[in-house]
Formats: structure tokens, C-alpha cells, sequence
């Protein structure tokens, strides 16, 4: 959760449509070139978070990319030549590809509570088995985030970066301490939880509460129209 | 309420010796006892089995009896458990499972299955009572120190248990932090709660504590009532591995340095955000070739400053003249070495002595090893940084800034958490390097550390107020 206040309450559940919905059909290009103005509209809704919740840079940083990576793929298609050129090509598929679906899950990450996740998965009758390693996965996001700064801070440090000396170690010194930390984190974090009766066998509450709101049912709606342009296509 | 019954436990990956050894002891319903003793002597071992992690969680060979309620602990269900006994731990940065403040205070109730309508009126008398209004809906990632063990007490509270154990609580506190601290236990006690603190720090335990126990290697060495134990001096404490009960105020000492010596900092204005800087000084001067400790409350920016000082912030503009030559951050970061509070994320490599060699312009194996010598790492050069304790690592990692021939090491927090004994030796270390011509800076609330090595202090919290007149 951001620090700042949420801008736009969106339910946990319609987030992890919106995330299958992108992964489908940006990254995964189900459907083929049909179903274009669909991604389209998709790789806006990420931009349109983004602007909501006032992130200027990443906003700007996402367009610039995005259109980076479009731009290059109609220039290049005609003229690509070699293995440079499909390299190239290559690089910008991917980038148009994957870099919507990344968006989407940062802002997920960002804006959900893990209670809000909990509920969500509880409200769709997700068995605990699958949500609480799920939830898990919420609270170390950002632990190894502070973990890789911390880390990286002290290469600085030691002179050990790229161009630096010894640049090609520099992942096998990025994970060592990366590994032991998060190990011993991770353990502290398992007792902790269970000496708050983690796991307990009655059903759990959660006090946060969930809905469906104005926003929810548009991104519903676009959802399920694209959906249903997907499958007409095969009749 | 709390019985322990000729309890020896040995941990499964500990081969070689009993963390605890024919451990008895009985504590009544409403008591405050304080376990202490030095690092290893068992005592969060002894805090582990009554909040039930032993044996259900670390696993390892144990007999004799623990009962809790007249209910044996080995045969409860940990979340059981949980009902009965509250945890507060050392390291506020890995006892929290939620990410934001209000969801961490409920966690307990929604665990048990509490109706919502309760969850939340506990909530509401909770953050009344621990006073955490300030803090509700946050970040916990956000947070201070200080304000993370706060909300560490009050999401015990919220599940409403009748025994409450902290394992070293204070280890990352400042004094105001504990001061906080105190106030927490005060009002358990006064609710007739039953407390058990395992704690280094043992003065501010002192005003509640109605008895004490003195562990050393898994034994229990003595039992004493509060009045009998006050008696002891500061000496005697000592010699026990025990620290002063003596609770001195770092921000309130002050040490002059008479040297001539001096590096300035200039212009050294620094904030994370736009807004607020955290940082404002025209100029800051620091004693060169002496230990200089850095003192003044959490968050007033003593971390951010080492930061600015060794270079680690590039968009810190601040230039350092220090002797003949003026260094900005990128020169900065080429003279000095910053000993961070978990040693941990600064050693990468396969073993000692190869963490020695990377730091070094040139390899050099032979100067590399007289390194290891002097700060007595010699022994363990073929092992595995990670497989060695902490003071050894802090040793390595001062090893790799000699090997890069650093003039200035910093340190933040060098000793939180450790016991008399370990803080004499981060100490004498602190000692030697001075000895060896390099200065320190020592970023520290522990006043004990200041007493024994440093010979200028810098407060940091005062320097802005000056610099705001």
C-alpha cells in the first residue's frame, strides 16, 4: 500500500481480472491480430491507473517506452534485416508485450492491502492453501526491495559495479547476501505470524471491507466486451 | 502461571551444547520478571517456550515440563497458544505480516475468528490506550524504529492475552523510544498482566520488575527480588556479562576533542522528497584522527548524515574538506567505509580471506592475511562470511575497508542488541582503528559505547537547533 491516501478504490478482485484480462491478451496475444484495438485499450488501462494515483514519472516513463517500442516495431517490420534487426524487433515485442502487465501488477502490489487481498480470495472461496502463500508474497515484495537497496548500497561501497572491478561476479555477490537475508527474514516472519495464531483452524474475519463500486462494474463492462469480441471470433 | 520444570533443550542444528540446562522456575499471575544474561545464555530460548515457537516451531531435543495455566505447552496447537501468551520481538522489521498499520493491529483477533464488531471496539480502546491514533493506516515500512515496536505492543494488546513476553524489545530503541517502551509495561502491569522480558538493557525494566533472573550458558545462575539485584554495582554487573543499570541519555553527554584536526562539511543539505529536508547545515565540523560518536534521537537524521557523509547519496551536493583536498560524493566514497547496521548485506564473497582480496586494488594475499591478523580473523580466513557470528562479521567487514585503504570508517548502531561483553569488544576494535591512524564515526545511542572508546561527541539533534536560531 502506498503511503500516499489511494486516489481510486478499486476491488481486489476486479484488479486480478483486470491483471488475467492483460496477461491474455497483451503479453499472451491470444486472439492474433484481431483482436488489436482490444490490447489497445488494455495497455491505456494501466496508463490510466498510473495517472490516478499522480505517478507523473512512471506515467511519463511508461507512454515514452511504450511508444518507443511501437514506433520501432512499424519502422522496423518493413526494412528488418539480419540478426541485428530481428534482435532489435525482438527487444521491442517484448517491451510492448510485457511492460503493460507490469505495470498493472506494480500498481496491484501498491495500492492492495494484504487483509484486502485475503478477503477477495475469501469472497471467491480460494482455499487458504493458495491464499496465505499468496499473502505472503505481498509482505516480501517490498522486504526484498529494502533487502536488493541495502545490498546495492554496499557495492557501491566496495567499488563493485558494472565497469567496476570484478563486474562479472557482481551477481553471484548480489544473491549470496540477498539469499541469507531473506532466509533468516523469512523465518523470523513464519514464528511471528504463528504466535498471532496464523493458521488456526476457525474461520478467519477480516474487517476490511470489500465491493463493488462504480469503477469495478466499468472495468467489468470493457472487460467482458472484449471477452465476448474474443470469442465471436471463433464462431 | 507460568512453571518450568527441570527443562534442558538443545536446538537440532546446535550439536555441540544445551541451550538450556535444568532450567526451573515459577512465575505468578501478575509478575513482572526480567531474564538476563549474556548473548547465548538462553534466555530467548527460555521466551520461545512459553510462547510455544519451542518445540513447536524450532525443533531440537527437549525435557522436563513447561506449563502454562496448568496446560503443558508440547501439547497445545501453537495457535492455541496464541490466546494465551502475546510476542513482542527484537527485530521490528520481520514481526510484522501485514504491510499497513491497521491491518497488523487486527491480525491476532481475525486469526481467532473474533465477530468484526469486536475486532473493531478493541481496536478503537487499543489505539486509545497505547495512544497509536497517529500511527493507524500507515505504511509499516514507513515507520520508525520506535514507532514500529509500538505498534508491535499494541497489535499484542488488541488480541488481548494474559501473559505477554518481549525478547529484547529495546535493542533498536532510543531512549525516548524506550521511555514509550516503559509506559507500555507500566500499563500491562497495572491491567495484572503477566510479563516476561529477556533483555540486555536493564534499566528501564528496573521500575517494574518484580524479580530477576540471571542466566548464563542454559543455567540459571541466580534468582534475585528487584531490591537485592539493584545492589549490585556496575562492576559486579560486569562481570556477570551483564550492562549498566545506569540509564544514561546519549543525547545529554558530551565529550570536546581539543584537535586542531579537523574535516568540514559544506553546504550539506539533504531531504528524501522536496519537501522537507532532513538536512540543513551550512557547515558541520568533525574532529579527524578521533572516535567521534553521533548522537541525538531516532529519525532526526543520523543515518541519512552517514549516508550524505560517505557518499552513498548522490544528489547530496555537500563537499568534504578534509585535510589539503576538497572531495565531493563520488571522491567521498573512495575514502570512507560505512560498517552498516546489518552487517549481512556487505559480505558477498565465497570466504574471508577472498572478501579481504576483492576490496584491495591489487591482490595481495600476503597483506591480506597480516589484515585478518590484526583483527584476530586469521582462524577463520577459509570460512564462509556468513557461517561466523556477528562480531566476526562486523570484523570482516572491517577488514575489507582497511584492505581499501579507507582513511575514515563509520558505523552505524555498531552495538544494538549486544551485551557487555560484546559491546567492550566492539570497543577495543573501535580503539585499534583509531590507534592505526584511520578516524571513526560512530553512529550510536548506546552510552556505555561512548563511556568506554569515544573521545568526541557530535549531537546532531543540538546542531540543528543552533543552526535554526
Amino acid at each position: 500500500m502506498n503511503e500516499k491516501k489511494r486516489k481510486l478504490y478499486i476491488d481486489p478482485r476486479t484488479k486480478l481480472l483486470l491483471l488475467v484480462t492483460i496477461a491474455m491478451f497483451v503479453m499472451g496475444g491470444i486472439g492474433g491480430s484481431r483482436m488489436l484495438p482490444c490490447t489497445i485499450v488494455l495497455c491505456f488501462i494501466p496508463l490510466f491507473l498510473l495517472l490516478i494515483q499522480r505517478e507523473w514519472k512512471n506515467s511519463i516513463i511508461y507512454v515514452l517506452l511504450y511508444g518507443l517500442g511501437c514506433g520501432m516495431q512499424i519502422m522496423l517490420i518493413p526494412i528488418a534485416e539480419g540478426i541485428l534487426g530481428m534482435l532489435l524487433l525482438t527487444v521491442c515485442v517484448v517491451v510492448t508485450r510485457i511492460l503493460p502487465g507490469v505495470m498493472m501488477g506494480r500498481y496491484v502490489i501498491r495500492t492492495t492491502k494484504v487483509s484486502e487481498f485475503v478477503a477477495g480470495m475469501e469472497k471467491m472461496h480460494v482455499t487458504n492453501k493458495i491464499t496465505i502463500p499468496l499473502s505472503v508474497l505481498f509482505r516480501f515484495f517490498p522486504t526484498i526491495i529494502e533487502e536488493y537497496s541495502a545490498i546495492n548500497d554496499a557495492m557501491k561501497m566496495r567499488d563493485i559495479r558494472l565497469g567496476g572491478k570484478k563486474a562479472l561476479q557482481m551477481l553471484e555477490y548480489r544473491l549470496i547476501p540477498m539469499i541469507t537475508c531473506s532466509v533468516k527474514i523469512g523465518e523470523e516472519l513464519s514464528a511471528a505470524a504463528l504466535t498471532r495464531g496464523l493458521g488456526a483452524p476457525v474461520k478467519r474475519t477480516n474487517i476490511c471491507k470489500i465491493g463493488f463500486g462504480v469503477t469495478d462494474y466499468c472495468i467489468f463492462t470493457i472487460c467482458m466486451i472484449i471477452y465476448v469480441f474474443w470469442i465471436t471470433g471463433f464462431v | 502461571m507460568i512453571v518450568f520444570e527441570d527443562v534442558s533443550f538443545k536446538y537440532a542444528q546446535n550439536t555441540e551444547e544445551n541451550s538450556l540446562v535444568k532450567y526451573s522456575m515459577h512465575i505468578k499471575k501478575g509478575e513482572c520478571v526480567l531474564v538476563c544474561g549474556p548473548s547465548g545464555c538462553g534466555k530467548s530460548t527460555v521466551i520461545r517456550m512459553v510462547n510455544g515457537l519451542i518445540p513447536h516451531y524450532y525443533e531440537g531435543k527437549m525435557t522436563g515440563n513447561v506449563k502454562i495455566n496448568g496446560k503443558t505447552v508440547a501439547d497445545e496447537e501453537l495457535y492455541d497458544m496464541a490466546k494465551l501468551v502475546g510476542t513482542v520481538f527484537q527485530n521490528p522489521r520481520t514481526q510484522f505480516f501485514n504491510v499497513d498499520t491497521t491491518s497488523e493491529l487486527v491480525f491476532g483477533c481475525e486469526n481467532m475468528g473474533l465477530k468484526k464488531e469486536e475486532i473493531l471496539s478493541r481496536l478503537d480502546s487499543v489505539a486509545d490506550k497505547a495512544a497509536v491514533h497517529k500511527l493507524m493506516d500507515r505504511n509499516i515500512f514507513k515507520l520508525s524504529g520506535g514507532e514500529k515496536q509500538k505498534i508491535a505492543c499494541a497489535s499484542v494488546m488488541t488480541s488481548g492475552p494474559d501473559i505477554i513476553v518481549l525478547d529484547e524489545p529495546s535493542s533498536n530503541l532510543d531512549y525516548s523510544a524506550i521511555v514509550d517502551l516503559e509506559r507500555m509495561i507500566e500499563m500491562w502491569k497495572n491491567e495484572g498482566k503477566t510479563i516476561l522480558i529477556a533483555e540486555h538493557r536493564l534499566a528501564y525494566c528496573m521500575k517494574y520488575a518484580d524479580k530477576v533472573i540471571i542466566m548464563n550458558h542454559g543455567k540459571k545462575l541466580k534468582e534475585l527480588g528487584k531490591e537485592e539485584f539493584c545492589r549490585f554495582s556496575d562492576d559486579e554487573l560486569h562481570e556477570m556479562g551483564l550492562r549498566s543499570l545506569k540509564n544514561t541519555d546519549s543525547r545529554r553527554m558530551s565529550i570536546y576533542s581539543d584537535t586542531r584536526n579537523k574535516m568540514v562539511m559544506n553546504n550539506l543539505r539533504f531531504g528524501y522528497d522536496k519537501k522537507n529536508k532532513i538536512l540543513d547545515f551550512d557547515k558541520i565540523e568533525i574532529p579527524a584522527g578521533e572516535i567521534v560518536a553521533l548522537v541525538g534521537a531516532n529519525g532526526v537524521g543520523k543515518t541519512t548524515f552517514l549516508r550524505c557523509l560517505c557518499g552513498m547519496e548522490k544528489r547530496c551536493k555537500a563537499v568534504l574538506q578534509y585535510g589539503m583536498k576538497h572531495y565531493n560524493a563520488k571522491q567521498r566514497m573512495k575514502l570512507m567505509y560505512l560498517v552498516m547496521q546489518d552487517v549481512n548485506h556487505q559480505l558477498f564473497a565465497e570466504d574471508v580471506l577472498d572478501e579481504v582480496l576483492i576490496s584491495m586494488a591489487d591482490e595481495n594475499e600476503e597483506k591480506a592475511m597480516e589484515i585478518l591478523k590484526m583483527l584476530d580473523l586469521e582462524e577463520v580466513a577459509q570460512r564462509h562470511p556468513v557461517s561466523l557470528s556477528g562480531g566476526q562479521k562486523q570484523r570482516v567487514a572491517v577488514a575489507s575497508a582497511i584492505a581499501a585503504e579507507r582513511e575514515i570508517l563509520l558505523f552505524d548502531e555498531p552495538t544494538s542488541g549486544l551485551d557487555y561483553g560484546h559491546m567492550i569488544q566492539v570497543a577495543k576494535l573501535l580503539k585499534g582503528l583509531k590507534e592505526f591512524g584511520k578516524t571513526v564515526i560512530v553512529v550510536t545511542h548506546d552510552a556505555e559505547l561512548i563511556e568506554n572508546c569515544c573521545t568526541a561527541v557530535i549531537n546532531l539533534e543540538a546542531l540543528k537547533n543552533v543552526n535554526n536560531k
